[in-house]
């Protein structure tokens, strides 16, 4: 699930959002050693032969170009959305890629939290509304995952009521 | 923060036709164009073939003539033009292995529906994708332009006459003349192109794949291009290598292959072999993915023993690496050496076995519909077999010292390229036709195409083991009598399988444009379970936006 509820601390709920991405660090770390491995078997009937050297910045290029796309895919999906809900603050953070930092803060108590099943850019496009501004909650889950989630998140806001 | 956008999300603006086929990024219109050039050109080195088996048709030369081409019989006089042939055989190599089969199957096939499958809304890289598909454009444009500049023929005629292998001195010393310039310049271009296809393959299939899609869940068609995409990324930088090493000793006066500056060609020969025979697996690989599927829809069976046919895919790329010296049995080696390729590539004999008896598994007691696409599948599995067994006679070094560059190997590797693959690309196209436009092929259309290609193209290659075995070596314009019969039988075979070409297009055009419409988003049956037949018939410009849903892909009775 690339959402969940971190232990409460401050008397505050925590709510941590990210999209779902299929490559673990793991898994890339394999896929480059195995790349690179299989890359580096002629090189071996090359040892002391200037064509080492000619064929040598093609393949370290196909390495690094392999390493930059999955980490430039990586980087650019870098998305993590924080909720705290307390008793009188609800914040959310959208800390996006190349440092980008997004901010909103309302009084739970008026927090209004809406499924908008259609009319938005996804189906069941979850958003929240308070202090005058209406911001989306993980556009970038799955539909089922944000009606979970509205579910939820409206059931937390109740609680001060 | 994000503010919210709802209401302010109208329909996705319809792009017009120079932006949609000349700047597009959808990866579903490049697979498109993709398609439609890969058979522009397969059409164009076809038609090479042809004149070549009109040639060989009957003992002396008829047609390739240095008083001028011919391409109807005359009687005057006609001195060989060995050229001309050396000029047809290389473009038809050139082109058929970097600009036909490759695009068609991984380009085409693979930008379209690897992303469907895997319910990733586009490649991970969208423009790079395009810059994918016009350096193949440039590529091909290079390729045609060296077959028309100025080359070591001298008067005999442009285009460069050495052979797809472009092996070292006749490239780097004995082919005056830009053309070889130019093609090397043109299999750059194809390479740059297909590495960075790769890299955009793998890194949507890594990173992209739909939540709870792992590994061992994603449809074979997907795996197969992502074996292929990972074949791509380790071989091809290796031919650049080899290539643009061959331009420096031909135009900067480097010596890597040449014996008289401390060079030695033969290590050309490892290094584009190291290159050549994975090759090879990129180009049947991805038709490896489409029988799959195909067979599954048409036995209504889930494909047998899944994970061990995705680990065979794995285990064919990684052994095509360590392979290549069979190619070279009779270019000087040691006896342990030849040992060890040939015992290392009669191991690729077991996961191909593997592959080959799960698809007859599959196939045994389902209940099977002959459309279209599951013969082309049948053929497949028949030619491949057949063509596979005789690359394991041809894996004995010994043997080999016979078959070397005769025309049993032309024959071998026919059966396992021209027929698998492109039996592989024929099945692809009938099977997701109507998915692409919308509209479905006529039946008896396709199973004629069927028929006349299978009796078409066994008719040219069969016979061609015969003349191998009877000692006719490849690449030579001409022919001794004793070896008239079975050519003639090879030409008549050759004319009926480019005729059947012909006919395809004509089906294709029919289809896309009188074609009877589909409205279903799933025209074949339930076990056409991939994630694109959840879709519309063709499906709208922009999919899985929105992450699908599992059931949509995860049956109780898949894999």
């Amino acid at each position: 699930m690339p959402y969940e509820w971190l232990p409460p601390e401050g008397g505050e709920d925590r709510l941590q959002l990210w999209p779902h991405r299929s490559l673990s660090q793991r898994g890339f770390v394999w896929f480059i050693g195995a790349t690179a491995t299989l890359i580096a078997l002629p090189l071996i009937g090359l040892l002391g032969n200037p064509i080492l050297w000619a064929l040598l910045p093609f393949l370290l290029g196909a390495i690094w170009a392999i390493w930059f796309a999955l980490r430039k895919n990586g980087r650019d999906r870098d998305i993590l959305e924080v909720l705290h809900l307390g008793p009188d603050r609800l914040q959310l953070v959208r800390l996006g890629p190349k440092g980008l930092r997004q901010e909103w803060e309302a009084n739970p108590y008026w927090v209004e939290a809406t499924l908008h099943e259609t009319g938005g850019p996804v189906p069941n496009y979850l958003t929240l509304k308070g202090d005058g501004r209406a911001v989306e909650l993980g556009a970038f889950l799955s539909e089922e995952e944000r009606v979970a989630l509205a579910d939820d998140l409206r059931s937390r806001l109740g609680r001060p009521r | 923060m994000a503010d919210a956008a709802i209401h302010g999300h109208d329909e996705h603006h319809r792009p017009g036709f120079f932006t949609r086929w000349f700047m597009s990024t959808n990866h579903k219109d490049i697979g498109i164009l993709y398609l439609f050039v890969g058979g522009l050109v397969g059409l164009i080195s076809v038609i090479f073939t042809l004149y070549m088996r009109m040639e060989l048709m009957h003992p002396g030369v008829q047609y390739m003539c240095q008083e001028g081409a011919r391409f109807v019989a005359s009687a005057d006089v006609c001195t060989p033009n060995g050229h001309l042939w050396n000029v047809m055989i290389t473009y038809h190599g050139v082109l058929m292995m970097f600009f036909v089969v490759i695009p068609a199957l991984f380009g085409g096939f693979g930008n379209y529906f690897m992303p469907l499958q895997i319910g990733a809304p586009d490649m991970a890289f969208p423009r790079m994708n395009n810059l994918s598909f016009w350096l193949y454009v440039a590529g091909t444009s290079l390729g045609v332009a060296s077959m028309l500049a100025p080359g070591g023929g001298g008067d005999l005629g442009p285009g460069a006459g050495v052979g797809w292998v472009l092996y070292p001195p006749l490239t780097t010393t004995a082919e005056g003349g830009y053309a070889m310039d130019l093609a090397i310049f043109a299999v750059h271009l194809s390479g740059a192109s297909s590495i960075l296809g790769a890299i955009n393959m793998i890194t949507t299939f890594l990173n992209m794949r739909a939540p709870g899609m792992t590994l061992h869940k994603v449809p074979l068609f997907g795996w197969s291009i992502f074996v292929t995409a990972w074949l791509i990324l380790l071989a091809l930088p290796v031919l650049a290598g080899a290539i643009t090493m061959l331009l420096t000793d031909r135009n900067f006066g480097t010596t890597f292959f040449t014996p008289s500056g401390g060079g030695d060609p033969v290590l050309y020969q490892h290094i584009l072999w190291f290159f050549g025979h994975p090759e090879v697996y990129i180009i049947i690989i991805p038709a490896f993915g489409i029988i799959s599927q195909v067979i599954a829809t048409f036995a209504r069976k889930p494909i047998f023993g899944y994970l061990p046919m995705v680990y065979a895919m794995v285990a064919i790329g990684v052994l095509g690496f360590v392979v290549w010296a069979h190619h070279m049995y009779t270019a000087g080696m040691s006896l342990t050496q030849q040992s060890y390729f040939m015992l290392a590539t009669m191991v690729i004999a077991v996961p191909t076995g593997v592959k080959i008896f799960s698809w007859i598994a599959t196939i045994w007691g389902g209940s099977v519909e002959f459309k279209t696409p599951m013969l082309w599948a049948f053929g497949f599995l028949f030619l491949f077999t057949v063509g596979g067994v005789t690359g394991i006679v041809l894996s004995q070094a010994p043997v080999d010292r016979a078959y070397h560059d005769t025309y049993y190997v032309v024959a071998h590797f026919h059966y396992v390229m021209s027929l698998g693959a492109v039996f592989g690309i024929f099945a692809g196209v009938y099977f997701w036709i109507g998915k692409m436009s919308g509209r479905q092929y006529p039946e008896w259309a396709g199973k004629l195409h069927f028929w006349m290609m299978f009796i078409g193209s066994n008719l040219t290659f069969f016979p061609q083991h015969f003349l191998g075995r009877q000692g006719m070596p490849r690449r030579y314009i001409d022919y001794p009598e004793a070896f008239a019969y079975w050519n003639w039988w090879s030409s008549i075979g050759a004319f009926l399988a480019f005729s059947s070409f012909v006919f395809f297009i004509g089906i294709v055009f029919y289809t896309l444009m009188w074609g009877r419409r589909v409205t279903e988003n799933n025209y074949w049956n339930e076990y056409a379970d991939t994630l694109e037949w959840t879709l519309p018939s063709p499906p709208p410009e922009h999919t899985f936006e929105q992450l699908p849903k599992r059931e949509d892909w995860d049956r109780s009775h898949a894999h």
